[in-house]
Protein backbone atom coordinates (compact mmCIF):
# COMPACT_ATOMS: atom_id res chain seq x y z
CA UNK A 1 0.00 0.00 0.00
CA UNK A 2 1.75 3.15 -1.13
CA UNK A 3 1.41 6.56 0.42
CA UNK A 4 0.14 7.92 -2.89
CA UNK A 5 -2.81 5.50 -3.02
CA UNK A 6 -3.61 6.23 0.58
CA UNK A 7 -4.26 9.93 1.06
CA UNK A 8 -5.57 9.17 4.54
CA UNK A 9 -2.76 8.84 7.03
CA UNK A 10 -4.80 6.35 9.07
CA UNK A 11 -6.29 3.25 7.52
CA UNK A 12 -9.35 1.57 9.00
CA UNK A 13 -7.34 -0.94 11.03
CA UNK A 14 -5.20 1.83 12.55
CA UNK A 15 -8.32 3.84 13.41
CA UNK A 16 -9.85 0.84 15.18
CA UNK A 17 -6.63 0.15 17.06
CA UNK A 18 -6.39 3.77 18.26
CA UNK A 19 -10.01 3.84 19.41
CA UNK A 20 -9.25 0.62 21.30
CA UNK A 21 -6.33 2.40 23.02
CA UNK A 22 -8.57 5.30 24.03
CA UNK A 23 -11.11 2.83 25.43
CA UNK A 24 -8.59 0.68 27.28
CA UNK A 25 -6.08 3.24 28.53
CA UNK A 26 -7.49 6.75 27.99
CA UNK A 27 -4.51 7.17 25.69
CA UNK A 28 -4.22 10.86 24.78
CA UNK A 29 -1.65 10.30 22.07
CA UNK A 30 -4.01 7.91 20.35
CA UNK A 31 -6.77 10.50 20.74
CA UNK A 32 -4.53 13.19 19.21
CA UNK A 33 -3.95 11.02 16.15
CA UNK A 34 -7.69 10.34 15.84
CA UNK A 35 -8.44 14.05 16.22
CA UNK A 36 -5.95 14.93 13.51
CA UNK A 37 -7.55 12.43 11.19
CA UNK A 38 -11.26 12.82 11.86
CA UNK A 39 -11.85 16.40 13.02
CA UNK A 40 -10.99 18.14 9.71
CA UNK A 41 -13.08 15.59 7.78
CA UNK A 42 -16.01 16.01 10.15
CA UNK A 43 -15.86 19.77 9.74
CA UNK A 44 -15.76 19.46 5.93
CA UNK A 45 -18.65 16.97 6.04
CA UNK A 46 -20.88 19.32 8.04
CA UNK A 47 -19.88 22.36 5.99
CA UNK A 48 -21.00 20.49 2.92
CA UNK A 49 -24.26 19.62 4.67
CA UNK A 50 -24.93 23.34 4.90
CA UNK A 51 -23.84 24.19 8.42
CA UNK A 52 -22.01 27.47 9.04
CA UNK A 53 -18.27 27.36 9.69
CA UNK A 54 -18.82 27.88 13.40
CA UNK A 55 -21.51 25.21 13.70
CA UNK A 56 -19.49 22.70 11.66
CA UNK A 57 -16.45 23.33 13.82
CA UNK A 58 -18.46 22.91 17.01
CA UNK A 59 -20.06 19.69 15.81
CA UNK A 60 -16.62 18.33 14.83
CA UNK A 61 -15.33 19.11 18.33
CA UNK A 62 -18.40 17.65 20.06
CA UNK A 63 -18.07 14.49 17.96
CA UNK A 64 -14.45 14.05 19.02
CA UNK A 65 -15.40 14.59 22.66
CA UNK A 66 -18.12 11.97 22.31
CA UNK A 67 -15.60 9.60 20.68
CA UNK A 68 -13.46 9.98 23.82
CA UNK A 69 -16.41 9.31 26.14
CA UNK A 70 -17.95 6.45 24.20
CA UNK A 71 -14.80 4.70 22.98
CA UNK A 72 -15.72 1.61 25.04
CA UNK A 73 -18.88 1.12 23.02
CA UNK A 74 -16.98 0.88 19.71
CA UNK A 75 -17.20 -2.68 18.46
CA UNK A 76 -15.09 -3.29 15.34
CA UNK A 77 -17.07 -6.46 14.68
CA UNK A 78 -20.20 -4.38 14.10
CA UNK A 79 -18.96 -1.35 12.22
CA UNK A 80 -15.78 0.22 10.91
CA UNK A 81 -14.28 3.14 12.80
CA UNK A 82 -15.31 5.74 10.20
CA UNK A 83 -18.84 4.33 10.18
CA UNK A 84 -19.00 4.50 13.97
CA UNK A 85 -17.74 8.11 13.97
CA UNK A 86 -20.30 8.91 11.27
CA UNK A 87 -23.15 7.57 13.44
CA UNK A 88 -21.92 9.61 16.43
CA UNK A 89 -21.86 12.83 14.46
CA UNK A 90 -25.21 12.07 12.80
CA UNK A 91 -26.83 11.49 16.19
CA UNK A 92 -25.36 14.70 17.58
CA UNK A 93 -26.74 16.60 14.62
CA UNK A 94 -30.21 15.05 15.09
CA UNK A 95 -30.09 15.94 18.79
CA UNK A 96 -29.09 19.48 18.01
CA UNK A 97 -31.83 19.86 15.43
CA UNK A 98 -34.45 18.60 17.83
CA UNK A 99 -33.20 20.54 20.84
CA UNK A 100 -34.24 17.35 22.47
CA UNK A 101 -35.97 17.38 25.81
CA UNK A 102 -35.34 13.78 26.70
CA UNK A 103 -33.09 10.94 25.70
CA UNK A 104 -33.93 9.19 22.46
CA UNK A 105 -34.58 5.47 22.75
CA UNK A 106 -31.47 3.45 22.19
CA UNK A 107 -31.18 -0.14 21.23
CA UNK A 108 -29.17 -2.09 23.78
CA UNK A 109 -25.51 -2.09 22.91
CA UNK A 110 -23.97 -5.48 22.45
CA UNK A 111 -20.81 -6.37 24.28
CA UNK A 112 -17.50 -4.96 23.19
CA UNK A 113 -15.64 -7.87 21.61
CA UNK A 114 -12.93 -6.72 19.23
CA UNK A 115 -10.92 -9.26 17.35
CA UNK A 116 -8.20 -8.83 14.72
CA UNK A 117 -10.33 -10.80 12.27
CA UNK A 118 -13.24 -8.45 12.74
CA UNK A 119 -11.00 -5.45 12.20
CA UNK A 120 -9.67 -6.96 8.99
CA UNK A 121 -13.21 -7.66 7.80
CA UNK A 122 -14.22 -4.11 8.48
CA UNK A 123 -11.20 -2.74 6.63
CA UNK A 124 -12.23 -4.84 3.67
CA UNK A 125 -15.77 -3.51 3.84
CA UNK A 126 -14.48 0.07 3.91
CA UNK A 127 -12.32 -0.66 0.87
CA UNK A 128 -15.28 -2.23 -0.96
CA UNK A 129 -17.34 0.85 -0.15
CA UNK A 130 -14.70 3.17 -1.64
CA UNK A 131 -14.57 1.02 -4.77
CA UNK A 132 -18.35 1.01 -5.03
CA UNK A 133 -18.47 4.79 -4.78
CA UNK A 134 -15.91 4.96 -7.57
CA UNK A 135 -18.15 3.02 -10.00
CA UNK A 136 -21.04 5.46 -9.65
CA UNK A 137 -21.51 7.95 -12.41
CA UNK A 138 -20.97 11.58 -11.53
CA UNK A 139 -24.66 12.34 -11.27
CA UNK A 140 -25.39 9.19 -9.25
CA UNK A 141 -22.63 10.03 -6.82
CA UNK A 142 -24.02 13.55 -6.58
CA UNK A 143 -27.51 12.41 -5.52
CA UNK A 144 -26.06 9.97 -2.99
CA UNK A 145 -23.83 12.66 -1.54
CA UNK A 146 -26.72 15.07 -1.36
CA UNK A 147 -28.77 12.41 0.43
CA UNK A 148 -26.19 12.57 3.19
CA UNK A 149 -25.68 16.30 3.02
CA UNK A 150 -29.18 17.71 3.24
CA UNK A 151 -31.86 17.41 5.88
CA UNK A 152 -34.80 16.85 3.58
CA UNK A 153 -32.89 14.97 0.93
CA UNK A 154 -35.26 14.41 -1.93
CA UNK A 155 -36.97 17.75 -2.02
CA UNK A 156 -33.73 19.61 -1.31
CA UNK A 157 -31.84 17.62 -3.93
CA UNK A 158 -34.50 18.31 -6.51
CA UNK A 159 -34.19 22.00 -5.73
CA UNK A 160 -30.40 22.08 -5.80
CA UNK A 161 -30.16 20.14 -9.07
CA UNK A 162 -33.21 21.82 -10.53
CA UNK A 163 -34.73 18.44 -11.40
CA UNK A 164 -38.23 17.02 -10.93
CA UNK A 165 -38.61 15.07 -7.67
CA UNK A 166 -39.40 11.87 -9.61
CA UNK A 167 -36.10 12.08 -11.50
CA UNK A 168 -34.18 12.51 -8.27
CA UNK A 169 -35.93 9.52 -6.71
CA UNK A 170 -35.20 7.27 -9.67
CA UNK A 171 -31.56 8.42 -9.77
CA UNK A 172 -31.17 7.54 -6.11
CA UNK A 173 -32.79 4.18 -6.73
CA UNK A 174 -30.40 3.45 -9.63
CA UNK A 175 -27.39 4.52 -7.59
CA UNK A 176 -28.50 2.27 -4.73
CA UNK A 177 -28.84 -0.69 -7.09
CA UNK A 178 -25.24 -0.15 -8.21
CA UNK A 179 -24.12 0.04 -4.59
CA UNK A 180 -26.06 -3.06 -3.59
CA UNK A 181 -23.12 -5.47 -3.81
CA UNK A 182 -20.90 -3.33 -1.63
CA UNK A 183 -23.66 -2.75 0.88
CA UNK A 184 -23.96 -6.45 1.65
CA UNK A 185 -27.24 -8.06 2.71
CA UNK A 186 -29.38 -9.95 0.27
CA UNK B 1 -42.31 -14.54 12.28
CA UNK B 2 -41.69 -14.19 8.57
CA UNK B 3 -41.30 -10.66 7.36
CA UNK B 4 -42.39 -10.14 3.79
CA UNK B 5 -42.84 -6.36 3.60
CA UNK B 6 -39.85 -4.14 4.32
CA UNK B 7 -39.28 -0.39 4.25
CA UNK B 8 -38.12 0.92 0.87
CA UNK B 9 -34.40 1.49 0.36
CA UNK B 10 -35.08 5.24 0.16
CA UNK B 11 -36.62 5.12 3.61
CA UNK B 12 -33.76 3.12 5.12
CA UNK B 13 -31.26 5.49 3.50
CA UNK B 14 -33.05 8.51 4.94
CA UNK B 15 -33.08 6.80 8.33
CA UNK B 16 -29.32 6.22 8.11
CA UNK B 17 -28.70 9.86 7.20
CA UNK B 18 -30.86 11.14 10.06
CA UNK B 19 -33.31 12.82 7.69
CA UNK B 20 -36.51 11.09 8.84
CA UNK B 21 -38.58 12.99 11.36
CA UNK B 22 -38.66 11.61 14.89
CA UNK B 23 -41.99 9.80 14.43
CA UNK B 24 -41.05 8.01 11.21
CA UNK B 25 -37.64 7.17 12.68
CA UNK B 26 -39.32 5.56 15.71
CA UNK B 27 -41.49 3.33 13.51
CA UNK B 28 -38.46 2.35 11.41
CA UNK B 29 -36.64 1.47 14.65
CA UNK B 30 -39.58 -0.73 15.64
CA UNK B 31 -39.18 -2.57 12.34
CA UNK B 32 -35.39 -2.84 12.62
CA UNK B 33 -35.64 -4.46 16.05
CA UNK B 34 -37.27 -7.49 14.45
CA UNK B 35 -35.61 -7.45 11.03
CA UNK B 36 -31.92 -8.44 10.71
CA UNK B 37 -32.09 -7.95 6.95
CA UNK B 38 -33.04 -4.26 7.22
CA UNK B 39 -30.57 -3.75 10.08
CA UNK B 40 -27.81 -4.98 7.74
CA UNK B 41 -29.07 -2.63 5.06
CA UNK B 42 -29.02 0.37 7.39
CA UNK B 43 -25.54 -0.65 8.56
CA UNK B 44 -24.50 -0.63 4.89
CA UNK B 45 -25.87 2.89 4.42
CA UNK B 46 -24.10 4.03 7.57
CA UNK B 47 -20.89 2.55 6.16
CA UNK B 48 -21.58 4.63 3.07
CA UNK B 49 -21.83 7.71 5.29
CA UNK B 50 -18.52 6.74 6.91
CA UNK B 51 -16.91 6.28 3.49
CA UNK B 52 -18.17 9.68 2.30
CA UNK B 53 -16.82 11.33 5.43
CA UNK B 54 -13.46 9.57 4.95
CA UNK B 55 -13.35 10.85 1.38
CA UNK B 56 -13.81 14.48 2.47
CA UNK B 57 -11.04 16.94 1.93
CA UNK B 58 -9.49 18.29 5.12
CA UNK B 59 -11.08 21.45 6.47
CA UNK B 60 -8.70 22.93 9.04
CA UNK B 61 -10.11 23.65 12.47
CA UNK B 62 -9.38 26.78 14.49
CA UNK B 63 -5.80 26.65 15.84
CA UNK B 64 -7.02 26.31 19.43
CA UNK B 65 -9.59 23.59 18.66
CA UNK B 66 -7.53 20.62 19.77
CA UNK B 67 -6.42 22.33 23.00
CA UNK B 68 -10.05 23.22 23.74
CA UNK B 69 -11.19 19.63 23.33
CA UNK B 70 -8.23 18.32 25.34
CA UNK B 71 -9.18 20.65 28.18
CA UNK B 72 -12.67 19.18 28.21
CA UNK B 73 -11.71 15.49 28.20
CA UNK B 74 -11.79 15.21 31.99
CA UNK B 75 -15.04 17.10 32.38
CA UNK B 76 -17.81 14.87 33.64
CA UNK B 77 -20.38 14.21 30.90
CA UNK B 78 -23.25 16.69 31.04
CA UNK B 79 -25.83 15.82 33.67
CA UNK B 80 -28.87 14.46 31.94
CA UNK B 81 -32.13 15.87 33.18
CA UNK B 82 -34.33 13.59 35.25
CA UNK B 83 -35.66 10.87 32.96
CA UNK B 84 -39.17 11.36 31.73
CA UNK B 85 -41.62 9.05 33.49
CA UNK B 86 -43.93 7.92 30.72
CA UNK B 87 -47.66 8.19 31.23
CA UNK B 88 -49.34 5.16 29.79
CA UNK B 89 -53.00 4.29 29.59
CA UNK B 90 -54.18 0.74 30.18
CA UNK B 91 -54.56 -0.50 26.64
CA UNK B 92 -55.80 -4.06 27.22
CA UNK B 93 -53.59 -5.47 24.51
CA UNK B 94 -54.34 -8.84 22.93
CA UNK B 95 -53.10 -11.71 25.15
CA UNK B 96 -49.37 -12.33 24.74
CA UNK B 97 -48.79 -9.09 22.88
CA UNK B 98 -46.08 -6.70 24.01
CA UNK B 99 -45.48 -3.17 22.79
CA UNK B 100 -42.13 -2.66 21.03
CA UNK B 101 -39.20 -1.61 23.24
CA UNK B 102 -38.74 1.59 21.24
CA UNK B 103 -41.94 2.92 22.85
CA UNK B 104 -40.43 2.59 26.34
CA UNK B 105 -39.94 6.35 26.86
CA UNK B 106 -43.20 7.45 25.21
CA UNK B 107 -46.51 8.60 26.65
CA UNK B 108 -49.33 6.43 25.36
CA UNK B 109 -52.92 7.61 25.43
CA UNK B 110 -56.09 5.59 25.88
CA UNK B 111 -57.98 4.11 22.94
CA UNK B 112 -60.21 6.64 21.26
CA UNK B 113 -63.03 5.86 18.91
CA UNK B 114 -62.15 6.63 15.37
CA UNK B 115 -64.78 4.93 13.30
CA UNK B 116 -66.69 1.66 13.29
CA UNK B 117 -64.25 -1.01 14.47
CA UNK B 118 -61.32 1.43 14.42
CA UNK B 119 -59.60 2.92 17.48
CA UNK B 120 -56.43 4.88 17.90
CA UNK B 121 -54.18 5.81 20.78
CA UNK B 122 -51.91 8.79 20.55
CA UNK B 123 -48.21 8.21 21.19
CA UNK B 124 -46.24 11.20 22.41
CA UNK B 125 -42.46 11.32 22.09
CA UNK B 126 -41.11 13.47 24.94
CA UNK B 127 -38.03 14.30 22.84
CA UNK B 128 -40.18 15.34 19.86
CA UNK B 129 -43.66 16.38 21.04
CA UNK B 130 -44.62 17.53 17.55
CA UNK B 131 -44.24 14.02 16.10
CA UNK B 132 -47.42 12.45 14.81
CA UNK B 133 -47.39 8.83 16.00
CA UNK B 134 -50.23 6.54 17.00
CA UNK B 135 -51.24 3.02 17.72
CA UNK B 136 -54.10 1.94 15.49
CA UNK B 137 -56.39 -0.98 16.16
CA UNK B 138 -58.85 -2.43 13.69
CA UNK B 139 -61.32 -5.06 14.91
CA UNK B 140 -61.37 -8.58 13.47
CA UNK B 141 -62.53 -8.81 9.87
CA UNK B 142 -63.30 -5.12 9.76
CA UNK B 143 -62.58 -3.09 6.68
CA UNK B 144 -61.43 0.48 6.68
CA UNK B 145 -63.09 2.67 4.08
CA UNK B 146 -61.11 3.41 0.95
CA UNK B 147 -58.64 6.18 1.60
CA UNK B 148 -55.46 7.69 0.32
CA UNK B 149 -52.52 9.24 2.12
CA UNK B 150 -51.45 12.85 1.99
CA UNK B 151 -47.80 12.36 2.86
CA UNK B 152 -45.25 9.70 3.61
CA UNK B 153 -46.72 7.32 6.17
CA UNK B 154 -45.14 4.26 7.79
CA UNK B 155 -47.09 1.49 9.50
CA UNK B 156 -45.46 -1.34 11.42
CA UNK B 157 -47.73 -4.33 12.11
CA UNK B 158 -47.48 -5.38 15.77
CA UNK B 159 -50.23 -7.96 16.04
CA UNK B 160 -52.71 -9.67 13.72
CA UNK B 161 -52.67 -8.35 10.20
CA UNK B 162 -54.57 -6.98 7.24
CA UNK B 163 -54.82 -7.30 3.50
CA UNK B 164 -55.30 -4.74 0.78
CA UNK B 165 -54.61 -4.38 -2.94
CA UNK B 166 -50.83 -4.41 -2.25
CA UNK B 167 -50.79 -7.71 -0.36
CA UNK B 168 -51.16 -9.30 3.06
CA UNK B 169 -49.40 -7.82 6.06
CA UNK B 170 -48.58 -9.65 9.29
CA UNK B 171 -46.59 -9.04 12.48
CA UNK B 172 -43.15 -7.57 11.72
CA UNK B 173 -44.18 -6.25 8.31
CA UNK B 174 -44.00 -2.59 7.43
CA UNK B 175 -46.38 -0.85 5.06
CA UNK B 176 -45.49 2.41 3.37
CA UNK B 177 -48.10 4.75 2.02
CA UNK B 178 -47.98 8.02 0.16
CA UNK B 179 -50.23 10.18 -1.95
CA UNK B 180 -50.25 7.55 -4.70
CA UNK B 181 -51.63 4.72 -2.58
CA UNK B 182 -55.38 4.39 -2.54
CA UNK B 183 -56.41 1.34 -0.58
CA UNK B 184 -59.11 -0.37 1.41
CA UNK B 185 -57.43 -2.47 4.11
CA UNK B 186 -59.34 -5.33 5.72
CA UNK B 187 -58.20 -6.74 9.06
CA UNK B 188 -57.58 -10.47 9.54
CA UNK B 189 -59.62 -12.73 11.83
CA UNK B 190 -57.36 -11.67 14.71
CA UNK B 191 -57.84 -8.00 14.00
CA UNK B 192 -54.89 -5.72 13.43
CA UNK B 193 -52.83 -3.62 15.77
CA UNK B 194 -50.12 -1.39 14.34
CA UNK B 195 -47.84 1.53 15.03
CA UNK B 196 -48.07 4.34 12.51
CA UNK B 197 -46.34 7.65 11.90
CA UNK B 198 -46.85 10.43 9.41
CA UNK B 199 -44.53 12.90 7.84
CA UNK B 200 -45.11 16.42 9.06
CA UNK B 201 -46.36 17.66 12.38
CA UNK B 202 -50.06 17.76 11.59
CA UNK B 203 -52.45 16.37 14.13
CA UNK B 204 -55.33 14.50 12.65
CA UNK B 205 -54.48 16.04 9.35
CA UNK B 206 -53.55 14.05 6.29
CA UNK B 207 -55.24 10.76 5.69
CA UNK B 208 -56.60 10.49 9.22
CA UNK B 209 -58.41 13.76 8.84
CA UNK B 210 -59.79 12.77 5.50
CA UNK B 211 -60.72 9.35 6.81
CA UNK B 212 -62.52 10.97 9.68
CA UNK B 213 -64.39 13.33 7.40
CA UNK B 214 -65.45 10.46 5.18
CA UNK B 215 -66.63 8.45 8.16
CA UNK B 216 -68.63 11.45 9.28
CA UNK B 217 -70.45 11.64 5.97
Amino acid sequence: MSAVDQPSPLDAAAQARLIGLVAAARDRQAFAALFKHFAPRLKAFHLRAGLSGGAAEELAQETMLMLWRKAESFDPARAGAATWVYTITRNLRIDQARRQRGPAPQLPEEEFSPSPEAITLESEQAARMREALAVLSGEQRRVIELSFFSDTPHAAIAQVLNLPLGTVKSRIRLALVRLRDALGAD
Amino acid sequence: MTITHHPADDTLLRHATGALNAGLALVVEAHLTGCPQCRARVAGFEALGGALMEAEKLEPLAPAAFAEVLARLDEPPPVTTAPHVPRRAMLHLPPGMKLPDVLAGCDIGRWLWFGPGVRYSQVRLPWAPEANVMLLRVAANRGVVTHSHALHELTQILHGGYSDCTGSYGPGDMAEGDELLLHQPRADAEGCLCLAALEGGLRLGGWLGRLQRRLGQ
